[in-house]
């Protein structure tokens, strides 16, 4: 079986999320087929600037083929078509410059991928809402699945995601919220879909010990790993943890890992070590006494998991449906929505041994039971699997065409947000107990 | 208050968090969460907008500006008279311009079009913060007249608590009976040089005894019972021993570690506790 990967950008260097995603599934897929990786020549996120040779690199023996973006993103002009296309009514066209100019735009990479669709089973499309995914999808609809990565932005509101939707072979969800969501915006129930997410390279042996004797961290603490950004929650996570150290100035510390893209506040209990190697992030995971996760918007999160794996309970930012749907299907964690909720369901962590051990156990059975690397490999083996059985109706089915000159320019389409205000936001909970039937379904 | 326990490996995050909550709405009486509060703030503001409830002319004029949609601004350059689209006749205009400002002198009308239009640009952009504003004050409105229902009940609370109190302490201030001799009388205070001088002079060794036994006797306290370590007898005796957990021990606030989860209700009870971390009755 010969699978391509096309992804934003790719390196052992980058750790954003999807991009993660993206290596790790290709890492393990090739131990199953010739994998190949396609993607940017870009390393910034940002920018897409052109940082890494064009051609073809080994990465942990996987073959990457780089192709160069044609522009640099703008950040005025990004921002002034996001206004336009999440905020007023506007044309298929307003979205498809909000597109090119989103970036990373590589016709090159588009070109290559369409030629080489012939030798290729399947082309795994990562992110949903990117120039390489929108196109590679309407190229080679035939082959191509999606993992959307999609968070709850006004981007899944724009009409011209909604056909790329309907006409994939198959979409790779991260949890059961991110697919409710994409199914009431684009009514693709039809398409098959599987919720999988990813594995995590848990190490076999972590010593929370080596880390408080490297880092000198002597008292209990609750850890946050990744960007220290406000849109990650991270403001609404400082003014609740400096009340509730002023509650309890004996409780537990909060020990911060990644890197900060805002202030942190000067605080003897907030420690703040900076970006960490894998080993040390794993070692800080074990030592600490439970992982919060403030973010709003996730479409599924690595580091929870990884949390769950070590048998850490979570406490996670309610508002985000995906965050409190895992909390609640695994047994695993508790949320919260404002202050009172999170001194309480702290305190709760911190305080009742039985609750901590028990929540702690439950995540490391959910991890093993569905995050598990053979478990992810399985959904991944199995949908191919599926889609070959599949008659050859469903490879011809294709994107719906996007109209012709005067219709793209109509202003018809509805602001983004306005449809994703539409979209509930809800925790996908399972009917009885934890681990019930629907967990079992994912 | 409602207590849960821990007793099975199934633990069901909603039922614990469904117990916090109402653990909280306990606490602070009437709770109401972000959304009950704009629901009840839009309840006030169609209200507020409702000129039979407030009578205002202006309001009523407001909210009718809001249902009906304004005409297009119009955008007013100074070519705008001479626009067209078709090609000869712009340039008929363009030809016979000057014998146009012969006879009359546009420009002023033009620029005071302009001004006109740009001051219908600003106030249609103006009119959404005076919304917004009245939207917001009437949400903080709404959300300090809560604070002060809540805060009226708490001190009404603490009112008749004050009251059982004190007449519970009258009450037993009358029970208590004076027996002579079940106290020792109060002795004068004898002057320490005294004593001392009595029995002769010191010596270091001796001075260097009496203070060791006086700062043991000092460390001795009677209601001491939960063990030399001053923990909460749940902490010391049992719990569950995992990594760092003589630092939270000696550092953190007591775990519970007993197999019925929340053993009391100041178990989880943030907002009860002293500045010191000490549990306090409330």
């Amino acid at each position: 079986m010969k699978l391509a990967v096309a992804v934003q950008r790719y390196g052992a260097d980058i750790n954003g999320g999807a991009e993660l995603h993206a290596r790790y599934i290709a890492e393990r897929l090739a131990r199953h087929a010739d994998v190949e990786v396609v993607t940017t020549c870009a390393r910034d996120y940002v920018t897409w600037k052109n940082e890494r040779p064009e051609g073809v690199e080994q990465v942990n023996g996987i073959p990457v083929r780089r192709f160069p973006v044609t522009h640099e993103r703008d950040p005025n002009h990004f921002g002034r078509l996001s206004r336009r296309v999440f905020d007023q009514p506007h044309s298929i066209a307003d979205e498809l410059a909000w597109l090119d100019s989103e970036g990373p735009a590589s016709p090159a990479m588009i070109d290559y991928l369409e030629r080489s669709a012939a030798k290729l089973d399947f082309v795994l499309l990562f992110s949903y809402r990117y120039y390489h995914a929108w196109h590679g999808a309407r190229r080679m609809s035939a082959k191509a699945l999606l993992v959307p990565t999609a968070e709850r932005d006004p981007a899944i509101g724009l009409g011209i995601f909604g056909p790329t939707f309907r006409g994939v072979r198959a979409v790779m969800y991260n949890s059961h919220e991110e697919r409710a969501m994409i199914q009431a915006a684009t009514r693709n129930e039809d398409v098959p879909g599987v919720v999988v997410g990813v594995g995590s390279d848990i190490p076999a042996r972590s010593d929370g010990e080596r880390f408080r004797r490297k880092h000198n961290v002597r008292k209990p603490f609750a850890i946050y790993v990744g960007r220290i950004d406000e849109n990650k929650g991270c403001k609404e996570l400082f003014d609740f943890f400096l009340r509730y150290a002023n509650t309890f100035p004996r409780g537990l510390d909060l020990v911060l890992i990644g890197s900060a893209i805002m202030p942190i506040p000067q605080h003897p209990r907030i420690h703040h070590l900076g970006f960490l190697p894998d080993e040390d992030k794993f070692d800080a995971i074990a030592a600490s006494d439970l992982l919060i996760m403030p973010s709003y918007f996730e479409s599924l999160s690595m580091v929870a998991l990884e949390a769950w794996a070590l048998g850490r309970p979570v406490l996670a930012n309610g508002r985000c449906d995906v965050l409190k749907g895992q909390c609640i299907r695994s047994g695993a964690g508790l949320y919260y929505e404002r202050y009172e909720e999170f001194a309480e369901t702290l305190y709760a962590l911190e305080s009742n041994g039985p609750l901590h051990t028990r929540l702690g156990r439950n995540g490391r059975d959910y991890f093993t039971q569905h995050y598990t690397w053979p478990v992810i490999e399985r959904k991944y083996l199995d949908m191919f699997d599926r889609l070959k059985r599949d008659d050859a109706s469903a490879a011809r089915r294709g994107v719906e065409p996007l109209g012709g000159w005067l219709a793209r320019r109509q202003r018809k389409q509805q602001a983004g947000a306005e449809v994703l205000a539409r979209i509930p936001s809800t925790a996908v909970i399972p009917g009885s107990g934890p681990a019930s039937n629907l967990s079992r379904s994912a | 208050m409602t207590d849960f326990s821990i007793r099975s490996d199934n633990v069901d995050v909603e039922q614990i968090m469904r117990q916090i909550r109402a653990r909280i709405r306990e606490k602070r009486g009437v709770d109401y969460t972000e959304e009950e509060i704009r629901e009840l703030a839009n309840v006030k503001l169609e209200k507020f907008l409702d000129p039979r409830g407030v009578r205002s002319d202006l309001l009523e004029q407001f909210r009718r500006k809001r249902e009906a949609s304004l005409p297009p601004n119009f955008k007013f350059e100074d070519t705008t008279l001479f626009e067209t689209h078709r090609g000869l006749l712009a340039f008929i205009r363009r030809l016979l311009r000057p014998v146009l400002k012969l006879l009359f002198n546009p420009n002023p009308l033009i620029d005071a079009l302009n001004i006109q239009s740009k001051l219908n640009a600003q106030q249609a952009a103006l009119e959404p913060l005076y919304y917004e504003v009245i939207h917001n004050l009437v949400l903080e409105t709404t959300r300090l007249g809560i604070d002060v229902k809540n805060l009226k009940m708490r001190v009404e609370s603490m009112s008749s608590r004050l009251d059982f109190d004190e007449r519970r302490a009258r009450a037993l201030e009358g029970v208590v009976q004076y027996r002579p001799g079940a106290v020792a009388p109060l002795q004068p205070p004898a002057g320490a040089g005294d004593s001392r001088d009595s029995r002769g002079p010191e010596t270091p060794e001796q001075s260097e005894r009496r203070n060791r036994r006086r700062r043991r006797r000092g460390r001795r306290r009677p209601d001491d019972r939960t063990g030399s370590t001053g923990l909460p007898r749940a902490s010391a005796e049992s719990g569950e021993s995992r990594g760092a957990e003589s630092a939270r021990d000696a550092e953190g606030p007591p775990r519970n570690d007993s197999e019925s989860g929340y053993s009391s209700d100041r178990d989880l009870s943030p907002v009860h506790r002293d500045p010191d971390g000490e549990p306090s009755e409330s």
